[in-house]
């Protein structure tokens, strides 16, 4: 907790302009050529998407008033090779997607990916750009800002949450929804991602977490409520089933991996 | 999702700065040009399982956006029933189970069919040729107490089949139909600075048109070029036997009357012979056995046909092997032989008395299952993903579970956004069809094999196995749900 509170504070990190860990980003450069390859490293994280939308669509439907728009402009942060980016881009209820990550490497396969579907070159549907949140141009009118601001499995690589979440809620319209995927800082994550995952299964390449930088749940929705003009705060746990696949396992957001989701209060 | 191939390559351009054009690609309406058509879903094969299949697609909110085409090399309005007489059947009959037609009426197919060519049946007498033990599955006996569907299955036409799928297609309207166009070839497209097609199918037809495809699906049948052009290797093998065919006229409706009608099957040594009823006095028959044997039965007289096979259902192998064994004479043959015979004419089917002109055929069978279902951008549905031996009279209904199983699965993939022809996405309807595809395979061979068995004491297993199946109520049932997928 004592560790969560120093990673977690407003106070410092003004001054950096990158949230960004420079390692992180070396680490996922590396990871590029295989971000796609369906039995890859990255198995876990396209097996995971599907939940991601279900996850979305209900914290939307659970609004008493009306979505901010029929149409929604998504921000996806730190969207990697764009699993993320590119299955939203093709619902039908997108009107644009913009995809931003830090890392040029990974960056070059999204965009390289982008290509193998017609759908998502039209023209204005989704858009990469190769920068971290921090250096995104500020909005400067109410309809540049985004409907659904979204951050999978980003936050536990950032090394200044707080400070990267500051620089994020800027581009959030009011009545928007902050969606994240994270782990909790858990003896169990630490098993399950840091001995198993890495370790022991081989899952995931060596490296790829760093369990310090797990944030909880309840330390996520605190922040956000104590800022002011937040409401709705909603988390899952999710756990990965060997041979069955991820499931949604309520109360498991206090074990490990877990989606959160947090609306700006509407005007 | 309706994409306009010229409209994307032109403004691509302009949103992917960083790649730089060589001047020799700037030339992209000729690019253009070579471009092929691209559809979300092109299904090859116009058969019972690629017309449910794309009608599955178009009449499912989820999936109706998607930009489907259908392609059959022979041509499909020809291919349709019109006006058709009620004692003419065509001879290409299949046993569609309760889950099938559940199938057809959720996709809203079911009432394009002309039911009054449709014969349920509520019993099944199945019996050993050699020993004569039987088995009755019959759902009113069984399972007096319990809700159940009292038929078992239901008798129908392919054409009767097909021909409803196609009405329902033109109704539902928006599917490119390409027929009769043959595929010449398929290859994997090219990558241009604006679009990578590499891992898309790319279908050259035969009157010069060329599509590309999101997801390719093999409807084709066994040969299927999709799962050649897959890589998939199908393995199996043949059981040097031929299946005959032949649509059948009885002395009378049945022994049960027009509302309760039976299905007659024996377990000959070289192969079952099945009688499956018709509406009215029509029946047709399914009777697999040596290939020398089928040469025979199609080359002999309508009267030797005919005493043949009211000899399969009523004689013991011992005479049936004479009458095969001689190139005439069968009818009084059979006359004769009949009046020593103990078999019960109330448990055979009713006399045969005629056999409709031109309606005998035969088929080579065989069993085959593709290694695998999926592959990038491809998907093998119906008997491009196996070949089973219609003892069980489960081909067609193995056909219809695989197009319910990778709708439901295209349709999970649209609903998260996913690329339907993405591996991940396909990769469901191959764990959900696969095992339960072999698991029927493996059992409907080991029955043809069992009874393939002349005699010794797997002879004598068998008939104890068959009686016990039929004396032990709780696994009759088991077998009874299973068969008719419910």
């Amino acid at each position: 907790m004592l560790q969560s509170v120093r990673y977690f504070s407003n106070a410092r990190s003004q001054n950096h302009q990158s949230s960004v860990d420079p390692t992180e980003i070396s680490h996922f450069n590396m990871l590029a050529s295989s971000w796609w390859d369906p039995h890859g490293p990255s198995r876990l994280l396209h097996l995971m998407n599907p939940l991601r939308h279900e996850f979305i669509a209900r914290c939307l439907s659970s609004q008493s008033d009306p979505a901010t728009n029929s149409r929604l402009q998504y921000l996806d942060i730190g969207c990697g090779g764009g699993i993320f980016a590119e299955s939203a881009t093709r619902l039908p209820n997108t009107a644009s997607v913009t995809a931003i990550d830090a890392s040029p490497g990974v960056l070059a396969v999204a965009e390289s990916h982008k290509r193998r579907d017609p759908l998502l070159m039209s023209p204005g549907r989704l858009r990469y750009l190769n920068t971290p949140i921090e250096k995104l141009p500020k909005p400067a009118s109410e309809a540049e800002k985004y409907d659904i601001i979204t951050m999978f499995e980003v936050i536990e690589h950032i090394k200044h949450p707080a400070s990267f979440l500051s620089s994020a809620i800027p581009h959030l319209k009011p009545g928007g929804w902050v969606i994240l995927s994270t782990i909790a800082r858990t003896w169990t994550s630490w098993i399950t991602t840091k001995v198993v995952a890495e370790d022991i299964a081989r899952i995931v390449p060596r490296g790829t977490h760093d369990w310090n930088k797990y944030i909880n749940e309840d330390e996520l929705s605190t922040w956000f409520l104590q800022q002011g003009g937040w409401e709705s705060p909603r988390s899952v746990g999710v756990i990965y089933v060997p041979a069955v696949g991820w499931r949604e396992v309520p109360g498991s957001e206090k074990l490990g991996n877990y989606f959160f989701g947090i609306r700006k209060l509407p005007v | 999702m309706q994409y306009r191939a010229t409209l994307w390559l032109r403004d691509s351009i302009r949103t992917i700065p960083k790649l730089q054009l060589r001047p020799t690609q700037r030339c992209r309406y000729a690019t253009a040009i070579d471009s092929p058509e691209l559809f979300d879903v092109v299904c090859v094969g116009g058969g019972p399982a690629g017309l449910s299949l794309v009608v599955g697609l178009r009449a499912s909110k989820t999936t109706s956006n998607l930009k489907i085409a259908l392609i059959e090399s022979l041509d499909l309005d020809k291919g349709r029933m019109r006006n058709p007489s009620p004692d003419v059947y065509s001879n290409r009959c299949s046993s569609l189970t309760p889950a099938s037609v559940r199938y057809l009426q959720e996709i809203g197919a079911w009432s394009h069919i002309d039911i009054s060519r449709v014969q349920p049946y509520q019993e099944m007498q199945v019996w050993d040729g050699i020993t004569g033990s039987r088995i009755a599955f019959d759902w009113e006996v069984n399972t007096r107490r319990d809700v159940q569907p009292s038929t078992i299955a239901y008798m129908i036409e392919n054409q009767n089949l097909t021909t409803a799928l196609q009405t329902y297609l033109e109704k539902l309207g928006d599917i490119t139909v390409i027929s009769p166009v043959r595929v010449d070839s398929i290859d994997l497209g090219n990558s241009t600075p604006e679009l990578d097609l590499r891992s898309w199918p790319i279908i050259s037809l035969s009157n010069g048109r060329r599509i590309g495809a999101r997801l390719l699906i093999g409807a084709d049948g066994a040969n299927s070029p999709v799962r050649t052009f897959a890589g998939t290797t199908s393995r199996g093998w043949d059981y040097n036997r031929h299946g005959i065919v032949a649509t059948l006229k009885l002395s009378g409706s049945g022994w049960g009357g027009e509302g309760y009608k039976i299905a007659y099957q024996r377990f000959l040594p070289t192969g079952p012979v099945a009688m499956l009823p018709l509406p009215g006095n029509m029946a047709t028959l399914v009777w697999s056995t040596v290939p020398e044997r089928a040469a025979r039965l199609k080359s002999i007289s309508k009267c030797d046909f005919l005493a043949m096979v009211n000899a399969a259902f009523r004689l013991s192998p011992v005479d049936l092997e004479y009458m095969h064994s001689v190139s005439s004479g069968q009818q009084e043959e059979f006359e004769w032989r009949v009046k020593h015979s103990a078999a019960d004419s109330t448990k055979v089917p009713m006399e045969v008395v005629d056999v409709q002109d031109g309606s005998i055929a035969s088929f080579p069978l065989k069993m085959r299952h593709a290694d695998t279902y999926t592959g990038e951008r491809v998907a093998l549905v119906g008997d491009a993903a196996h070949t089973i031996h219609p003892l069980a009279g489960q081909g067609l209904n193995q056909g219809q579970g695989d197009v319910a199983a990778l709708v439901s699965t295209i349709q999970a993939a649209v609903e998260t956004g996913a690329d339907i022809g993405s591996t991940l996405s396909l990769e469901a309807y191959n764990a959900k069809r696969y095992a339960e595809n072999n698991a029927m395979l493996g059992v409907v061979d080991k029955l043809h094999k069992l009874y393939a068995v002349g005699s010794g004491p797997i002879v004598g297993l068998r008939s104890l196995g068959l009686k016990a199946v039929n004396e032990i109520r709780p696994l009759k049932k088991f077998f009874m749900k299973k068969a008719a997928g419910v």
